[in-house]
């Protein structure tokens, strides 16, 4: 263990006990005086126009206040996704769309006194709908060209071909083609998506309270869309009750902005779980086809990849999400060459969007697989395999031609089979399976990297701000977003640790854009890595203004004076941060405060192995995974157990995706929409997940720390995947491996390659 | 209807519709708002609260199965204003992230306790298998019960 005080412990993060006792409030929580509710009516139809609108039922009911639709409300288009100023995006959406194109697009609001009057004049509101042909997955789309019409410029939206490297020379090499895909995936975050607008018309101050990753993003879109000064569009992020990309895109705050510049009173909205399922975003179902040539000693010389991305209704992101597919490849494994093809197709189906890791999950779903298969062409062990092709110390990101640093997939790798038992576990397993029971078993890897900011792609940086209260302790202000994963306590104790001072005496408070600094907001898993090294530095030139502050009350030089201990050491004497607060503030007539800006000029490798060993149930295509374990190279844990527990999140997630979570359309064309339809692992079910960490203080980043949030779910689909594989000899990579889908591939004899 | 019954140990009589569902009640009411809604349909566990010591989802609770009932929400289990043995537990143990699956969780572990105070690892976690959490892999939330549950027993 360190020598650190903070870094590296286990601290309960800074509002647990709120949570813990019901006494904190999430958006759907808070009440302002004079606050209406509103209810969202979506639409049953998967495509069609708005012919009318009738709402003299619904605005007859008692409490009702009004009804917005299309026909009462801004045309004015935005981009749900669009998180900074000048982005390049299409906008082709609508608050209310007189042209829906999905079962869950925005019909109208009831606007009413109480929430029960809000929905109880939601099935009074009549719509009349001319319907359109539809088609809910892109295959469909590419091949006949129904949707051609549904936006200006068609429905599929190609991404510029990447191409990376010389073709060398492949004599000798075996060519290899494996497909992959996911299916439409939720985020299922406990809390629904809510938030609370508020507008004053004297003042002309607008103010939207809502959890969302990037406040200072979703101010402009909001101010654009409604055209108010960016002076007046306050956001303020509130408590969030999970996001996982979620909360990065906007939906509700549009609707409830509209409502309380239409009424001029605070209004909340709260999303059912039906419709933070249909009608926020989903992950994107994922097709994806890679073909390579690799030598008999399994270097991989040549990789061509393909993608299809169904964007859902609105290309909203996921045309950067399919070219950003192609960036994380060279994150953990080297390649000579490198060609990418992929495209986002709109389709009638819920809205993609950002989903943790970006793509990543993806990609690494699709390379894994793929090296499952040549591994065991090549009669080699799949952890031998990649250890062939990883990324190594002080390698450069192929794609970026920025150094990946301290990256340590290797020793993950190597580790991690150690610890894993991976060949004793391979082994016992055919043993196992050669007494032909019902239950067959197998184990799996799956690797994946991942980065720590947008640096070099696009621009990063950030800045924070402290102040020395009259008692010394400190207040920080800073644009953090924390998720719910203890972004907040990291930071206090990152701060603490630099000021040598208890964790209790740093107040971190979180973004709103008329208070703290200009921020892009939590995404590209960039907090710690970006902000929290913004405000170890920031906490460094505060110690620095610490330190001269006494030096003059002291009447000694500088380079004598030092912190120790929370203290501030003058030869002999010592004094506290209080004493210099009050200094400073009586005879400098200064407050201590310093501002601290910076760019983020790095992007080293993050990157894990996870091992998993699984029963496969041949009755009931059930599996049950048996031991998991999650290899991180993780630069530096700041806040142990709490990171422990986001990684067995990420596990449970990774599971489900692997297993049984998936939207699919009925035959209306309506997606699934409840959690009775849609299996998250439970108790019961959540594996019993080790993680392990392999430490060796990385550069860039506070105390050495790199990434962990999105990294963490990468690996987690092709390590289960991989051992399902393994135990049932099979190929099986169209996700999630359902009970139904296991089944039928046993049925057909077990013929999947 | 006129509804008489108990909230965290004091009286309430309040005037309903008998369909209201308690966890409308609860929160609009109330201004209990520890009760989250996280479905509405029986499926995320977000609402649990305990009626008669029992863990019930107040989605699926309406007011007319209330009368003369005891209802213990998330605030009734602090002591003092500070969190009570079982909530402490969650705190230190790690096992609260967003916290929004938080409540109904330390509802249905109480409810469990209520009825065992040595409840074995697979005890807990069926008593827990309608809680969904989406932050965690569940391990700090066991390990917060058995810890409770140990303490329990040693007093
Ligand atoms: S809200 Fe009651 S079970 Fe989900
Ligand atoms: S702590 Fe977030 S859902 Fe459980």
């Amino acid at each position: 263990m360190s020598d650190y005080k903070y870094i590296g412990r286990s601290v309960p993060i800074h509002d647990a006990q709120g949570k813990v006792t019901g006494s904190l409030r999430y958006a759907g929580d808070m009440v302002l005086p004079g606050m209406l509710h509103l209810a969202l009516l979506t639409c049953d139809i998967p495509h069609g126009i708005v012919k009318s609108i009738r709402t003299e039922r619904a605005l007859a009911l008692d409490g009702v206040v009004d009804v917005l639709h299309c026909f009462n409300t801004t045309k004015e288009r935005f981009n749900r996704y669009r998180n900074i100023h000048g982005q390049k995006l299409i906008n082709q959406e609508e608050i209310f769309p007189e042209r829906v194109r999905f079962v869950g697009d925005r019909v109208a609001c009831v606007i009413a006194e109480t929430p029960q009057a809000a929905r109880a004049a939601l099935p009074l509101i009549e719509v009349e709908y001319e319907r359109l042909p539809y088609a809910t997955d892109a295959k469909t789309v590419i091949e006949s060209g129904v949707l051609d019409d549904m936006f200006e410029d068609g429905a599929v939206y190609p991404a510029p071909e990447l191409i990376n490297g010389e073709q060398p020379d492949l004599t000798g090499t075996t060519i290899t083609q494996t497909q992959a895909h996911f299916d439409r995936q939720s985020h299922v975050t406990m809390e629904p998506q809510a938030c609370i607008a508020d507008y004053d018309p004297l003042t002309g101050q607008a103010t939207v309270y809502s959890p969302n990753q990037s406040v200072n993003g979703l101010r402009t879109v909001l101010a654009d869309l409604f055209d108010l000064p960016y002076h007046k569009m306050r956001v303020v992020k509130t408590t969030m009750g999970g996001s996982f990309g979620s909360k990065q895109e906007w939906m509700a705050e549009p609707v409830a902005l509209a409502a309380a510049l239409h009424t001029g009173r605070p209004v909340k909205i709260v999303f059912t779980r039906e419709q933070a399922m249909l009608s926020t975003i989903t992950r994107a179902a994922f097709d994806g086809k890679m073909t390579t040539h690799v030598t008999p000693e399994g270097k991989v010389l040549s990789v061509d990849i393909e993608t299809v991305i169904d964007a859902g209704a609105y290309l909203s992101n996921s045309l950067d999400y399919c070219i950003v597919v192609s960036s994380k490849i060279f994150r953990c494994y080297t390649f000579p060459y490198v060609r990418y093809n992929g495209k986002a197709v709109c389709t009638n189906s819920p809205v993609s969007g950002a989903f943790r890791s970006w793509g990543t999950a993806e990609l690494y779903l699709l390379v894994e697989h793929h090296f499952n298969e040549l591994a065991r062409k090549l009669g080699m062990d799949a952890t031998d395999f990649r250890l062939k092709n990883i990324v190594k110390l002080g390698d450069v990101d192929k794609k970026t031609g920025v150094s990946l640093g301290d990256v340590r997939i290797g020793d993950c790798i190597k580790q991690g089979r150690e610890k894993f038992g991976w060949f004793a576990k391979r082994q016992a397993a055919e043993a196992f399976n050669a007494q032909n029971g019902r239950f067959l078993r197998g184990v799996g890897i799956g690797c994946g990297g991942h980065g720590n900011t947008y640096f070099p792609r696009r621009e990063d940086f950030g800045a924070a701000q402290m102040r020395v209260s009259e008692d010394g302790t400190v207040l920080v202000n800073i644009s953090l977003h924390d998720h719910g994963c203890g972004t907040v306590t990291a930071f206090q104790m990152m701060i603490a640790e630099t000021l040598t001072i208890p964790i209790d005496q740093v107040a971190v408070g979180e973004a709103d854009s008329s208070v703290t600094p200009f921020d892009l907001g939590c995404f590209a898993s960039r907090t710690t890595y970006v902000l929290g090294r913004i405000a170890v530095d920031c906490a460094e030139k505060l110690k620095d203004l610490l330190v001269a502050t006494i030096a003059k009350a002291d009447g000694s030089e500088p380079e004598a004076v030092k912190i120790q201990g929370g203290q501030i050491l003058a030869g002999d004497k010592h004094y506290s941060f209080a004493d210099a607060a009050q200094y400073a503030l009586h005879t400098l007539q200064q407050e201590l405060t310093v501002m601290h800006q910076f760019v983020a000029d790095s992007n080293p490798g993050v990157t894990g192995a996870h091992f998993a060993h699984v029963e496969v149930d041949t009755k009931t295509g059930m599996v049950a995974v048996l031991d998991y374990l999650a290899m991180h190279d993780i630069g530096k844990v700041i806040n142990r157990e709490i990171t422990v527990a986001q990684i067995q999140g990420a596990v449970a997630m990774g599971t489900g995706c692997a297993l049984t979570e998936r939207m699919t359309p009925n035959k209306n064309g309506r997606f699934t929409s409840s959690l009775k339809d849609y299996h998250l692992r439970n108790c019961p079910e959540a594996p019993d997940v080790e993680v392990e960490f392999v430490e060796a203080d990385s550069i860039g980043g506070p105390f050495g720390a790199k990434s962990i949030g999105e990294l963490s779910l990468v690996p987690v689909a092709p390590a289960i995947m991989g051992a399902v594989n393994d135990a049932l000899d099979a190929s099986l990579s169209y996700l999630p491996l359902t009970p139904d889908r296991i089944l039928k591939h046993l049925a057909n004899g077990g013929e999947s390659r | 209807m006129k509804l008489n019954f108990t909230v965290n140990g004091a009286p309430r009589s309040l005037e309903t519709p008998p369909d209201q569902r308690l966890l409308d009640i609860l929160r609009n009411e109330l201004d209990l708002t520890g009760c989250k809604e996280g479905c509405g349909e029986g499926e995320c566990g977000a609402c649990t609260v305990l009626l008669d010591d029992k863990a019930v989802l107040a989605c699926l609770t309406v007011a007319a199965q209330l009368e003369g009932a005891q209802i213990t929400t998330i605030e009734g289990l602090t002591e003092n204003g500070k969190p009570g043995a079982l909530q402490a537990a969650f705190v230190e143990e790690g096992a609260v992230q967003c916290g929004y699956c938080i409540p109904g969780m330390v509802l249905s572990a109480k409810a469990l306790l209520n009825e065992t105070s040595d409840p074995t690892e697979d005890d807990i976690r069926r008593a827990l298998a309608g809680n969904l959490c989406r932050c965690s892999g569940y391990t700090q939330i066991i390990r917060a019960v058995k810890r409770t549950a140990k303490e329990m027993g040693a007093e």
